[in-house]
């Protein structure tokens, strides 16, 4: 009888087989130019609903009829080509001209003649060095709020900077003045912006960066790679060079992927009150859990097309080619959140990506240099909401003795009011320069308190302790809704730069 | 005490060298060798740029059409200029037409179909019995340029005569002085490959090789290595390409070395320390192919060294076809903001927008994406043409302030810019070819160039005429230099000196030590660059 049961058993899960995330958000890929790699670096929208395209190989595109829901809709015209890789694309407002981010130039380009093609190319800013090394990508953003538009600059390879202005974010004016904005960067993936306009960018990991993150570019503010800190000579407007970390946190003898013996004594948290311009990772986008090659960085802006999570950011990844979503919060002055796998299975790694009025997430990019889980050699996608809302942590706030849970749908009160529905274990990594770090420091916490909130839709989950500057990952596997369906995701991991005063 | 058991082909029958088995098996009725050819999608190329096939060998070509135009395979004669045969046809192109684009020229031996895209044809045929590099080419108009290739018919080489060999016992971690140890034991290699045979897995041996090789005739040769632990190859006691330590056999090691006509002394050394077991030893002459000394050849061996890397980075020529076509990248000789301009014609520049001067101009095609379109986008990549001619030497400023225009002009410095300067861009013309923009010291500079005839083609008299507009005041004492380096003035032309002489005319334009100067003022400096003399 074996076969014959065997034959249930498969049924049986078929029929009552757990949601899974495509449905829920649907990636959609789109044939591209064959007469190209179309290796998305960058994308931004245009106000007739095209986009705007800048790719690693150099080139421009315009896109047509990517929002169609028909795929085959989509069309392309390449608008400029032959600049050297196009890592920030912007569709400026106010001169309605296209601003593009290459390695060593922001370019504003003009179509004088109509063509559809540009025909002028105006250096807006070329001021920073640029010395022939691979690692030098210049990545920009869109325009904030102001009409500036952000670029930063990564290292000269993982730990120097040869040329002024490697490791730093620049801010340029519309006049084309460049102002230094914050130092302290070492490999940047994307830049973006919250709903409120506050910009960030995604660095990875490597040296004084045990993992990718997501930082807060507070103007003045240090991010925390050294490298690039004698060029406050050149930037009399960010104030005094901060101090180096502690000489016990750089590489000594031991190299890349060695461990120190007795284990590397940084660490943020203590750094941050000696040097007072270090500011810390607002999230951790926890390495080989999260990603490995942060990028994008997208703002749910089309209140309630993409779903739930109005005003949450999507941080794309390169090597892992998904999205992962964030949730921020500021507590005592400081950006800090939680980070939750979203979606898998984008086709290649994710480089660019933006999202249009409608809430739909356009993004593509390249496994060129780094490889990538996608699989293919490059990509143009477009994720989508289907409509069917996931039963998923909608946000993760911290509180003074633990955290507070919401949900995107009402909660089964048994199993979210059980303290065995969840498990909680906290982490950091070293400040260190040598390349990476595992998670250390480990305190398994206790759950005190699971209460059900009045609302039928939160959980305050009170823990002993919660460590400042560390990594809270917290597993809710066993909560259910009210249909009995599991969260379609069942782990977060809170950065915990503050913890809430009482 | 470990026990080592070795057994080197002992009970071998056979005793035909590596040349002998490969023309043998060529030989056999039926044997034909296949080769997959395909044009690739939008580039304008064949995949493979070089077919490499024996002496009389029945050889069968599966040519499929990749791309979204038509394409054709057409085989020459050796020495034949595939290129002028190829544009020769649009003299007449309504006959051009009716015959589908193959020419009417009797060095063609072979040739397929014009295949739309996508179809498939097969060629069989057997390869010529001449040895000699047969030119491969499509024929439709324009594609001549970068679709091309060499059938090369080439015989194998002779392998290696009397080989014996000496094993050792030892624990290594790179080559000893085999001449200073006493073997464990000694023999013959009846059938004079290279090779090692073991009944079980061991570690901690050493072999060394020797043996007698005919060169035959006097020359260069190039011997291959490869080997999993350290290897080397020595030739009447010199050695001629070594890859010691440990490490996997992966990687081929390759040197070449003159030998005279007649038998050489040959040997070659190696080593096992733990882990895998591989040997792998080849040579190739100027008329002969690579042809394997070992029983075990690592995967591309007939490529030698380069094989992999080949792999890795196939051309991404970027094509210049009706307009002017920008690469704008680390271009090698033209500094960190290189701007390469391709012109219709062949005709080519690499601008620096470091320097803001012109820093290469260049013939035939254009460049070669592959370098920075492949991993991670570093590096220099030269033109992909030839005859660059670099005016002024690297990345150095045309404008400089000097009392004499003898003076030394700045040299380029990898992580500085040149003060007094300001990068503004450059516009397209209707055209499409660039107008740059750039100030120096208060003044507005406006450079633009035009190509004309063909630098393509042998005899097409390519030139390059440069315009400089100056707008604005000048400091005292201001120079603008043409060219760097020695200069002939030949009525009214400047011809440099140079391996590669080519001539410069510019009104007013004087000699001053190594300098070609004009003194700097404001309107329009007007410059010729002609490849001929």
């Amino acid at each position: 009888m074996k076969p014959f049961s065997l034959f249930f058993a498969l049924c049986s899960s078929l029929l009552a087989a757990d949601p899974v995330e495509s449905d829920f958000y649907k990636i959609t890929t789109f044939e591209t130019p064959k007469e190209t790699a179309l290796e998305v670096g960058s994308i931004d929208l245009l106000p007739d609903g095209r986009l705007i395209m800048g790719t690693r190989r150099g080139e421009i595109w315009t896109v047509s009829g990517a929002g169609s829901t028909d795929p085959s809709a989509v069309s392309y015209k390449l608008y400029a080509s032959g600049l050297h890789e196009v890592l920030g694309i912007a569709y400026n407002p106010k001169d309605k001209n296209i601003y593009a981010t290459t390695r060593y130039e922001v370019t504003r380009l003009r179509d004088v003649d109509g063509d559809g093609r540009a025909d002028v190319f105006d250096n807006v800013s070329d001021a920073w060095g640029v010395s022939g090394d691979y690692h030098e990508y210049a990545i920009g953003s869109r325009f904030d709020k102001a009409g500036d538009l952000w670029v930063t600059l990564c290292l000269t390879g993982s730990f120097s900077s040869v040329t002024p202005f490697r490791g730093w974010a620049l801010r340029i004016k519309p006049d084309g003045t460049m102002v230094p904005t914050c130092s302290g960067i070492r490999s940047p993936g994307g830049l973006g912006f919250d709903a409120e306009g506050e910009v960030y960018y995604a660095d990875n990991q490597g040296p004084w960066h045990g993992s990718c993150t997501l930082q807060h570019l507070v103007p003045g503010s240090f991010q925390g790679h050294p490298g690039g800190n004698e060029w406050y000579a050149l930037a009399p407007n960010m104030g005094p060079r901060p101090i180096d970390p502690s000489p016990e946190n750089y590489q000594g003898d031991h190299k890349r992927g060695e461990a120190r013996v007795g284990g590397d004594p940084g660490r943020m948290v203590k750094e941050r009150e000696r040097i007072k311009q270090l500011l810390p990772p607002a999230v951790y986008l926890v390495h080989g859990k999260i990603g490995n090659s942060a990028s994008a960085i997208i703002c749910d802006t089309s209140a309630g097309k993409f779903g739930p999570f109005m005003n949450q950011l999507f941080i794309a990844d390169q090597s892992h080619s998904n999205l992962s979503r964030v949730f921020l919060e500021t507590v005592n002055g400081i950006k800090q959140g939680v980070v939750f796998p979203f979606r898998l299975g984008f086709a290649s790694g994710l480089i660019g990506g933006r999202m249009d009025g409608e809430g739909r997430i356009f993004a593509g990019g390249s496994d060129r240099g780094w490889g990538a889980r996608g699989g293919k050699p490059y990509c143009f996608e477009k994720c989508e909401w289907t409509g069917k809302t996931p039963f998923e942590v909608h946000e993760m706030r911290a509180k003074p003795d633990g955290f507070e849970l919401t949900f995107t749908q009402p909660i089964d009160a048994k199993t979210a009011g059980d303290l065995k529905s969840y498990s909680m274990r906290e982490f950091t990594y070293a400040y260190r320069e040598a390349y990476g770090g595992d998670e250390i420091d480990e305190i398994l916490p206790t759950i005190t308190a699971a209460e059900v909130g009045a609302d039928g839709r939160s959980v305050r989950l009170k823990i002993s302790p919660l460590t400042k500057g560390h990594i809270h990952e917290l597993h809710f596997e066993g909560v259910k809704n009210t249909a009995g369906h599991p969260l379609l995701h069942t782990v977060g991991y809170y950065t915990l730069n503050e913890i809430p005063g009482k | 005490m470990r026990f080592l058991l070795l057994f080197l082909l002992a009970a071998a029958a056979l005793s035909l060298n590596a040349a002998d088995k490969a023309q043998s098996a060529a030989a056999d009725l039926g044997s034909v060798k296949v080769i997959m050819l395909k044009t690739m999608t939008a580039q304008m190329k064949y995949d493979e740029n070089e077919i490499i096939v024996r002496p009389g060998e029945k050889v069968k070509i599966v040519f499929e059409n990749g791309d979204d135009l038509p394409h054709n395979l057409v085989f020459c004669q050796p020495g034949t200029d595939t290129m002028t045969m190829a544009m020769k046809q649009m003299e007449k192109p309504e006959e051009a037409i009716k015959r589908n684009w193959l020419p009417d020229d009797k060095s063609i031996w072979l040739h397929s179909k014009m295949l739309n895209p996508h179809e498939k044809e097969e060629l069989i045929f057997t390869a010529p019995a001449k040895t000699g590099d047969y030119p491969y080419v499509c024929t439709f108009p324009g594609h001549a340029l970068t679709m091309n290739g060499k059938l090369k018919v080439i015989p194998m080489g002779q392998g290696l005569k009397e080989l014996k060999f000496a094993l050792f016992l030892g624990n290594w971690k790179r080559l000893p002085d085999f001449s200073k140890l006493k073997p464990h034991r000694e023999g013959l290699v009846p059938d004079n490959l290279i090779d090692i045979k073991l009944d079980d897995y061991k570690n901690e041996f050493g072999v060394v090789f020797t043996g007698k090789i005919h060169a035959p005739r006097k020359g260069s040769y190039r011997f291959y290595i490869a080997g999993d632990d350290g290897v080397r190859l020595l030739i009447d006691g010199k050695k001629v390409v070594e890859y010691d330590g440990i490490h996997p056999a992966g990687t081929i090691k390759e040197e070449s070395v003159q030998l005279n006509e007649g038998d050489h002394e040959f040997r070659f050394e190696y080593f096992q320390a733990g882990g895998q077991i591989a040997v792998f030893a080849a040579w190739k002459g100027a008329n002969f192919d690579v042809t394997p000394l070992s029983a075990w050849r690592p995967d591309g061996w007939e490529k030698g060294a380069k094989a992999k890397k080949k792999a890795d980075y196939a051309p991404i020529p970027i094509l210049v076809a009706g307009e002017p076509v920008i690469y704008r990248n680390f271009i090698q000789g033209a500094g960190n903001r290189a701007i390469g301009v391709g012109y219709p014609g062949g005709i080519n520049i690499a601008w620096s927008a470091e320097s803001m001067n012109l820093a290469l101009l260049w013939k035939g095609a254009f460049m070669d994406a592959s370098l920075h379109w492949n991993s991670r986008g570093g590096g220099y990549q030269a033109p992909m043409g030839y005859d660059v001619l670099k005016p002024t030497g690297e990345v150095t400023p045309a404008f400089f302030v000097a009392e004499k225009p003898d003076a030394v002009w700045p040299v380029w410095e990898k992580t500085k810019r040149y003060e007094g300067f300001a990068w503004k861009g450059y516009t397209l013309d209707a055209k499409r070819s660039p107008t740059f923009r750039y100030s120096w010291q208060g003044a507005e500079i406006e450079e633009s160039f035009s190509a004309s005839g063909d630098g393509n083609k042998p005899g097409g008299n390519p030139t390059l005429i440069r315009s400089i507009k100056i707008t604005g005041s000048l400091p005292a004492n201001a120079w603008y230099r043409l060219g760097a380096g020695a200069f002939e003035e030949k009525e009214g032309r400047f011809v440099a000196k140079d391996r590669l002489p080519y001539s410069i005319i510019a009104e007013g334009a004087q000699m001053a030590g190594q300098n070609l100067v004009i003194p700097a003022k404001a309107g329009t400096l007007t410059i010729t660059y002609q490849w001929a003399q």
